[in-house]
């Protein structure tokens, strides 16, 4: 048997190491608003295909790019659009859980069957739905994804206000006289946020894949703008003649969507 | 009984509601299709007829339970850009996704179920610390990022197959399968490392229940109550979570596909997109999303014909 403490122990690794990762990768993004080491889309005959070397750590892609540069800007993009499709799917998803699970009657009905039918399709297929009919284009993903990480939101919050609004507090605070509206956002919201971070911070991981996903099939983000997914499409060209082209764009995602869901893990087992 | 016809009914009323949503979607926003299939440069009167012709002049509801009478007798309508039905057109190619799904749920079961209990038996020694190391590592590798590592590995250093030299099931089937094998395993990569995860911590709750230490008093083994008693109870999350994975296997196929380079399901759903092909990519998400929610619907049936404490107590 292992002892309690050696498994605390363990989760805080898990707590350590994913804040590493994560602050290390966000550190890195942020430098690159300042600071470039290259022109990311300055191209040269010269550099094309140019092993990695000091003064181009990742090597340089088939127009002779800086790949580190790249990789920065790339991470930043495909970081930008996770944000977007988390705010869009965690901020509609919240309200529509908050409805149907404080209210219930026909509204939660009908919200929640549209819900569990959006939820039959995988995201990356709804969000490919939206684009079908919107166009490609960075904009255009962010909608896509968000609208798709709608339901996973609504479900989870519904759920609480299911479970909150049976609870004491909520029914003083209708006797104080308190409105629907600040009971739900002002009194059972804070409530709800042990289980909303972590279904964020994963949210967060499975945008960062879909967006990825999505790049790499060449309907999210658009040259000229960089993503670590459009990279490893285009890497998948010169596999053969540049390998390690392929290689630190899908490290950054990895190393991304890992610091993140160990920061998760460790904050689940420290709470 | 009862709950099984409740479940039917609303996985059908899913199906229809998917289906109106679909139609919704594809008929409303993205324009008139006789304008799309004339060009800008056709006469209104040319429109005119062809919506007509189409019977884009009856009424929408008219319109959508038409196109779903049809559909239910298998008539999905024809593709714009080719001339054949989205039938005809799909027919060859749901063999092909379809073989690789199974194929990297077979990978899943046969890698997880094993690991996942010797990690729980050894719990907190050095191989089990050494999956779960490795579990957060591939759980974090997108699918299509293995394929290009698999590609790079098997591919290009050990020569086992040629990138992209996809060999069709009709002229080989060995072949085929073979080739099968390295997109269904980027698959399966990921997805295997969160089953082993979820298996081993369904074990360990498990093991702390109150009959786990009666058996052990009893004086069995830990083998012997690892796999008669704990398996059993940890089978039930697991079966849940092998079916909500069908999904996500599903859609990592439309991705992975590409990195293979084969002409499967993903392959037509993303041409027929940029084509703006709009009978082709209905067909495909509706069936897709049948097949999910037919899926999911059956492994919430069996989990009731499985576990006995629903199906005595739940009503």
């Amino acid at each position: 048997m292992m002892g309690a403490e050696t498994v605390k122990k363990k989760m805080n690794f898990n707590l350590l190491a994913g804040a590493v990762l994560t602050g290390g990768m966000l550190l890195w993004i942020a430098v690159g608003f300042f600071y470039l080491p290259y022109d990311p889309e300055a191209m040269s005959l010269e550099l094309k295909f140019a092993g990695m070397s000091l003064s181009h750590p990742f090597g340089c892609d088939n127009y002779g790019r800086d790949i580190f540069t790249r990789v920065m800007v790339g991470a930043r993009t495909t970081l930008a659009v996770a944000l977007g499709t988390v705010g869009i799917g965690a901020g509609i998803g919240t309200l529509v859980g908050a409805v149907t699970g404080y209210f219930g009657g026909w509204l939660d009905e009908v919200l929640m069957r549209v819900i569990d039918a959006l939820f039959a399709f995988p995201s990356i297929l709804l969000a490919l739905v939206v684009i079908s009919l919107l166009g490609s284009g960075k904009y255009h993903v962010i909608w896509a994804l968000g609208i798709a990480f709608i339901p996973s939101f609504a479900r989870v919050v519904r759920s609480q206000y299911l479970l909150l609004r049976e609870m004491d507090y909520v029914k003083n605070a209708r006797i104080l006289g308190c409105g629907h509206f600040r009971i739900m956002f002002v009194h059972i919201l804070p409530n709800t946020l042990g289980v909303l971070v972590p279904t964020l911070m994963i949210g967060f991981n499975n945008a960062v894949l879909a967006e990825a996903g999505m790049s790499y099939l060449g309907i999210g983000v658009q040259p000229p703008d960089a993503s670590l997914g459009r990279m490893l499409s285009e890497a998948q060209t010169y596999l053969f003649t540049q390998p390690i082209y392929a290689i630190f764009p899908g490290l950054a995602i990895v190393v991304l969507v890992l610091g993140l869901s160990l920061l998760a893990d460790g904050l689940e087992a420290a709470r | 009984m009862k709950y099984i016809g409740k479940k039917i009914l609303t996985m059908l009323l899913t199906l229809l509601l998917v289906s109106f949503l679909v139609f919704l979607c594809f008929t409303v926003i993205p324009g008139d299709p006789a304008v799309a299939k004339l060009g800008t440069d056709a006469t209104p009167e040319g429109i005119e007829m062809l919506r007509e012709e189409m019977g884009l002049n009856r009424p929408f509801f008219v319109r959508y339970a038409d196109w779903l009478f049809s559909m239910l007798r298998g008539d999905l309508g024809r593709s714009y850009s080719y001339e054949k039905t989205v039938g005809e057109l799909l027919a060859d190619k749901i063999p092909i996704t379809a073989a690789m799904s199974l194929m990297s749920m077979v990978w899943i079961v046969l890698t997880s179920i094993p690991l996942g209990l010797y990690a729980a038996r050894h719990e907190g020694g050095a191989i089990d610390r050494a999956i779960y190391a490795l579990d957060q590592v591939l759980m974090a590798v997108p699918a299509f990022f293995a394929g290009i590592l698999i590609t790079l590995v098997f591919g290009i250093a050990f020569r086992l197959f040629v990138p992209g030299g996809y060999v069709s099931y009709n002229k080989d089937l060995g072949g085929f399968l073979y080739y099968m094998i390295f997109p269904s395993l980027s698959i399966a990569l990921p997805k295997a490392a969160m089953t082993v995860k979820l298996l081993r911590s369904a074990l360990i709750g498990e093991k702390k229940q109150d009959y786990a230490r009666t058996a052990y008093s009893r004086g069995n083994s830990t083998k012997g109550v690892l796999y008669r008693h704990l398996l059993k109870n940890a089978m039930l999350p697991l079966i849940t979570f092998l079916g909500m994975s069908f999904t996500d296997i599903m859609a990592g196929s439309i991705v992975v596909e590409q990195v293979f380079g084969i002409p499967g399901i993903g392959r037509i759903l993303l041409t027929s997109i940029s084509q703006r092909d709009y009978p082709v990519v209905m067909g495909v998400i509706v069936g897709l999303a049948s097949v999910v929610i037919l899926v999911n619907g059956l492994v919430d049936i069996l989990y009731q014909l499985l576990d006995p404490r629903i199906r005595i107590g739940g009503k």
